[in-house]
C-alpha cells in the first residue's frame, strides 16, 4: 500500500503554516485572503460534517475557527502598528471589520457543528435538508482502476470542466482538507465535493472510468 | 418538500449570495452591490421570523420539540452568516473609501470574482443560465447580471442571457480566459 503522501498539501502542511504565522509578522493583505478563503471553506466543511456525521471534519471545523482567531489577532495587531494618520486609522477600521466579518463566519459554521452534539435521532431530516440544496455536498470515490489517480487536481481541471469543487480528500485514515491545485489524488481516495447534478455525475462517471470529463 | 424546508433552503441560498455579493461590493467598491446585501438581509429577517413562527406552531402541533429546536438553531446560524456578509458590505457604504488591501484580498483568494461583458456574437446570448450550463462546464457561478441600469442579482437557471450583459461571477482563477473567451464570442463550444 503507497504511504500517504503528505507533501501534497493538507494537514500537515497547514500545521506547519499555524508555528510560522506565530513567529513572523506577515503581511495583512495575506492574512486577510486566508480570512477569506477560511471563511468560505468553513461553511461548506461544516455542512459536510452535518450531512456525513462526521466527527473528524466538525474536529477541523474547530481547528479552523482556532486559526481564524489567531489571524484576527494578528491582523489588528499589524493595522494598529501601519496607522499612522486619521485618514489610515479610518480605512483601516474598515478592513478590521471585513477581517472581524469572516470570523463572526466561522464562529458561525462552528455553531453549526454543534448540532452533532444534540442527539441524533432529533437531527435525521438534517443531512436531506441540506441535500436539497442546488450545490450538493456529495461523495465520490476513486477506484484502483480510475483514470483520476496519480493526477494533480489541476491536471484534471476539474473545478473548470464540472464547476465540482472539491472541499476535502480522505486517504485512508487521513484527511487532507481544502487541497489545493498540486494535491495528487490516489486510487482509493474518498473526496467530498460541492456541485450541481450536472457536473457531479460527469465527475463520477469519469472518476470510475465509464466517460471522458466533459464530452456530452 | 414542506413549507419550513423550502423557507430554510431559500434562507442558506440567500446567505451564501449574500457573502458572495459582498466581497464582490468590496472588489469593485460598489455602493449599488452592497446596498443589494442589505436588502437582502431584509430577506433574511422575514424568511428567519416565518421559519421561527412555522416551527413553533409545528412543535406545538406535533410535539417534535427537540426537532424544532435543531431547526432553529441551524437557521440561527444562517442568519450569523448573513450577518456577516453585511457587515462586509457596510465598508463600501461608509464616506471613506475601502482600504485598497481589501480589494487586493479578494482578487487573490482561492475563489475569484471577475466580470465580463457578453458580446452579441457570444453563443450564450438568448439563452437560459440553466441552458448555457456555465456552472458545470466551467466553474463560473453567476452571483449578479447588469443590463443598462439594472441589477439582477443571484440570477436562477431561468435567467435569460442578454447581449450587452455584464456579469459578475465567482469561479477558479483557471476558468477567467475561457469565460473571457465565450462571452466575447471567440470561443463558441465549452
Amino acid at each position: 500500500m503507497p504511504a500517504v503522501n503528505d507533501k501534497t498539501g493538507g494537514n500537515m502542511k497547514k500545521q506547519k503554516m499555524f508555528e510560522e504565522i506565530e513567529y513572523e509578522p506577515t503581511n495583512v493583505k495575506e492574512l486577510l485572503t486566508e480570512m477569506k478563503d477560511v471563511s468560505e471553506l468553513i461553511t461548506d466543511l461544516a455542512y459536510s460534517a452535518v450531512i456525513f456525521d462526521s466527527k473528524d471534519i466538525a474536529e477541523e471545523v474547530r481547528e479552523l475557527e482556532f486559526r481564524m482567531d489567531k489571524l484576527l489577532y494578528q491582523i489588528r495587531l499589524t493595522a494598529m502598528l501601519a496607522s499612522r494618520t486619521v485618514e489610515d486609522a479610518e480605512q483601516l477600521s474598515g478592513l478590521l471589520q471585513v477581517a472581524s466579518a469572516a470570523e463572526n463566519i466561522s464562529n458561525a459554521a462552528g455553531d453549526i457543528i454543534k448540532l452533532l452534539d444534540t442527539k441524533i435521532e432529533n437531527r435525521p431530516f438534517l443531512p436531506s435538508l441540506l441535500q436539497k440544496a442546488d450545490e450538493k455536498i456529495r461523495i465520490i470515490n476513486i477506484p484502483e482502476s480510475s483514470p483520476m489517480k496519480d493526477k494533480t487536481i489541476q491536471e484534471l481541471r476539474i473545478e473548470s470542466e464540472t464547476g465540482v469543487r472539491i472541499i476535502a480528500i480522505r486517504r485512508r485514515k487521513k484527511w487532507v482538507y481544502d487541497p489545493d491545485d498540486s494535491t495528487t489524488l490516489k486510487e482509493n481516495d474518498m473526496l467530498i465535493i460541492r456541485g450541481v447534478d450536472d457536473g457531479y455525475q460527469r465527475l463520477k462517471g469519469f472518476a470510475e472510468g465509464k466517460r471522458g470529463l466533459n464530452n456530452e | 418538500m414542506n413549507e419550513i424546508e423550502e423557507l430554510f433552503l431559500e434562507m442558506k441560498d440567500t446567505s451564501e449570495l449574500m457573502v458572495d455579493l459582498a466581497y464582490s461590493a468590496l472588489l469593485y467598491n460598489s455602493r449599488e452591490i452592497a446596498e443589494e446585501v442589505f436588502n437582502l438581509e431584509e430577506m433574511i429577517d422575514k424568511l428567519n421570523a416565518e421559519i421561527q413562527k412555522k416551527s413553533v406552531s409545528s412543535a406545538v402541533k406535533d410535539k417534535n420539540v427537540e426537532k424544532t429546536l435543531v431547526m432553529l438553531r441551524l437557521a440561527t446560524c444562517i442568519e450569523s452568516i448573513a450577518d456577516g456578509a453585511m457587515e462586509i458590505a457596510d465598508v463600501v457604504l461608509r464616506d471613506i473609501e475601502p482600504h485598497p488591501i481589501l480589494r487586493m484580498s479578494v482578487m487573490e483568494s482561492d475563489s475569484m470574482i471577475t466580470r465580463v461583458v457578453v458580446d452579441k456574437k457570444s453563443v450564450i446570448v438568448d439563452k437560459t443560465l440553466g441552458k448555457t450550463k456555465l456552472s458545470s462546464k466551467t466553474g463560473m457561478w453567476v452571483i449578479a447580471i447588469r443590463r443598462g441600469e439594472k441589477w439582477f442579482f443571484g440570477p436562477d437557471e431561468n435567467t435569460i442571457v442578454k447581449k450587452g450583459d455584464i456579469i459578475i461571477v465567482r469561479g477558479p482563477k483557471e476558468s477567467e480566459k475561457e469565460l473571457v473567451e465565450i462571452a466575447s464570442g471567440r470561443k463558441r463550444k465549452f
